[in-house]
């Protein structure tokens, strides 16, 4: 289903965002050789995940769970190593990342359906039911720019949530909007999680990687620290993070 | 391979190609009162002031030839260009948000804003036949050929926004430099002035700019109601490819860069 095989992913801590021209001259000048500054983010990461295994993934910050998950969604390819994936992906992007202002909330609806990689007739067909999740029918032709960050939360979260993907990623549970809504879109998710469908799972919080996940991944340092049953290795992680 | 795989990354992101370029369309003229009336009244207002000010203050003139029709060629074809090449630019920048988190082809963005551009462009086609007939230009059967330039025109834009979107991850100050660069471009092609009227050394270096022979082709057709040249019909076909060639490659070779930029 996923295949993990070898992946390093070697960052350039060189990289000057804020290149100027003035930085060159003073570069040129003073002769100074750049120091070129690698940092490994991933170090030849090997994993395997079934069809319909939830993988939780654990670790400090900075220890490669996020750039892992990216390389699996395809948004970065590894410096080295490959990643053969069957089945269709859904990440679970930040929520409203598709979303043009200007436009009503109807046409958000395609708009960020259409970047999901949702086609027409997938959308058509489920329109009413993501309207009817995020409650916003009375808002439809609205531009969403008039709308209150919960609202977008809302809506964002019922367009992302409405596929039914093979393979899901998850970087931490959101729960968005008023409270009513945030158990709604909680239970939505674990709904989601434990359908049936492979998901890789990140969160920083133990107790649901332990609920949820039938195995995880330690990550430290760009390199798998340990893998097994997901509350033994949550267990022994817990222990470590507290010395 | 590489064709290919475009090929099947196309037809998948069709729906997204077709939601960007609606979206563009949608935002341009929703928060305006003539709406898209304004894509017909534009290029007419612009060609009556250029016409305005270089017929009568700077005495220039085409002989034999409408004044306001060779204008007005000229001017939707290179505002075409100019507008398409710079949002372009700007396209993969403005997306990095969604680029950092989902997988989407990148050349999508540049692609899809060239679309964009090209369907105002089809709607500035009305005012180009309404001058053509107020004037009394008339038209000809080798109208029939001109979709021939438009697509060149289309094509080799899209090769300058690959390129000039690429170069936009690496080096912001392209933003500005190309803002130089298409001023004096403007400048380059006769849009408002006849090429005869410039010195034979300087035409040779006009006649390297793709642009010229572009809006030749359509003046030819146009203005003078004869069958371009089979050179025209070449070299306007093959900088067309060519550009879109470099522009591929660039934008293949350094696309899986650009998340480093972000």
């Amino acid at each position: 289903m996923i295949k993990v095989t070898d992946v390093s992913m070697k960052f350039n801590l060189g990289i000057e965002k804020n290149f100027s021209v003035k930085q060159a001259f003073i570069d040129i000048l003073s002769r100074k050789k750049k120091e070129k500054s690698y940092f490994w983010a991933l170090d030849e990461i090997n994993f395997e995940v079934e069809k319909g295994e939830v993988i939780g993934f654990i670790g400090n910050n900075g220890a490669g769970k996020s750039t892992l998950l990216k390389i699996v969604a395809g948004v970065m390819k590894p410096t080295t190593g490959k990643v053969e994936i069957q089945g269709n992906i859904c990440p679970m992007i930040e929520l409203g990342a598709g979303f043009d202002y200007e436009l009503t909330a109807r046409e958000n609806i395609y708009l960020n359906g259409a970047v999901l990689g949702y086609s027409r007739e997938f959308i058509d067909g489920k329109f009413d039911e993501i309207v009817d999740f995020s409650e916003l029918r009375d808002f439809l032709e609205v531009p969403v720019r008039n709308f209150s960050s919960g609202m977008i939360a809302r809506l964002a979260f019922s367009i992302a949530t409405i596929v039914d993907p093979e393979i899901l990623i998850v970087d931490e549970i959101l729960s968005v909007g008023d409270i009513a809504f945030q158990q709604k879109s909680e239970n939505k998710m674990k709904s989601m999680i434990t359908g049936g469908t492979t998901v890789l799972f990140v969160s920083h919080s133990i107790e649901q990687i332990k609920n949820l996940c039938n195995r995880v991944i330690w990550l430290e340092h760009g390199k798998i620290k340990k893998v097994g049953p997901a509350v033994e290795i949550c267990e022994e992680y817990y222990k470590s993070q507290l010395g | 391979m590489f064709l290919k795989n475009l090929y099947i990354n196309f037809k998948k992101y069709s729906f997204l190609l077709q939601q960007l370029v609606s979206r563009d369309f949608k935002v341009k003229y929703k928060r305006s009162v003539l709406g898209i009336i304004w894509s017909l009244l534009y290029p007419i207002l612009n060609m009556a002031v250029m016409a305005l000010v270089f017929s009568n203050i700077f005495k220039f003139s085409t002989p034999g030839v409408n004044y306001l029709v060779y204008v007005l060629s000229g001017l939707i074809m290179f505002n075409y260009f100019s507008e398409a090449s710079n949002l372009a630019m700007g396209s993969v920048v403005a997306n990095f948000p969604l680029i950092n988190k989902i997988y989407i082809p990148k050349y999508i963005f540049p692609l899809s804003k060239c679309l964009f551009v090209g369907i105002n462009f089809l709607l500035t086609l009305i005012p180009l036949y309404v001058v053509i007939f107020a004037t009394g230009t008339g038209v000809n059967i080798y109208h029939l050929v001109l979709p021939y330039a438009y697509i060149c025109l289309f094509v080799f834009t899209l090769g300058m926004g690959l390129i000039l979107s690429t170069v936009s991850v690496f080096l912001r100050d392209i933003f500005y430099i190309y803002g130089i660069v298409l001023t004096l471009w403007t400048y380059l092609t006769p849009i408002m002035y006849d090429i005869s009227i410039i010195s034979s050394k300087l035409q040779i270096i006009l006649k390297c700019n793709p642009m010229y022979h572009y809006i030749n082709f359509i003046r030819r057709i146009i203005l003078y109601h004869e069958m371009p040249s089979g050179f025209t019909f070449a070299i306007c076909g093959l900088s067309a490819l060519i550009v879109l060639a470099i522009g591929l490659f660039v934008f293949k070779k350094k696309q899986d860069k650009f998340i480093y930029y972000v």
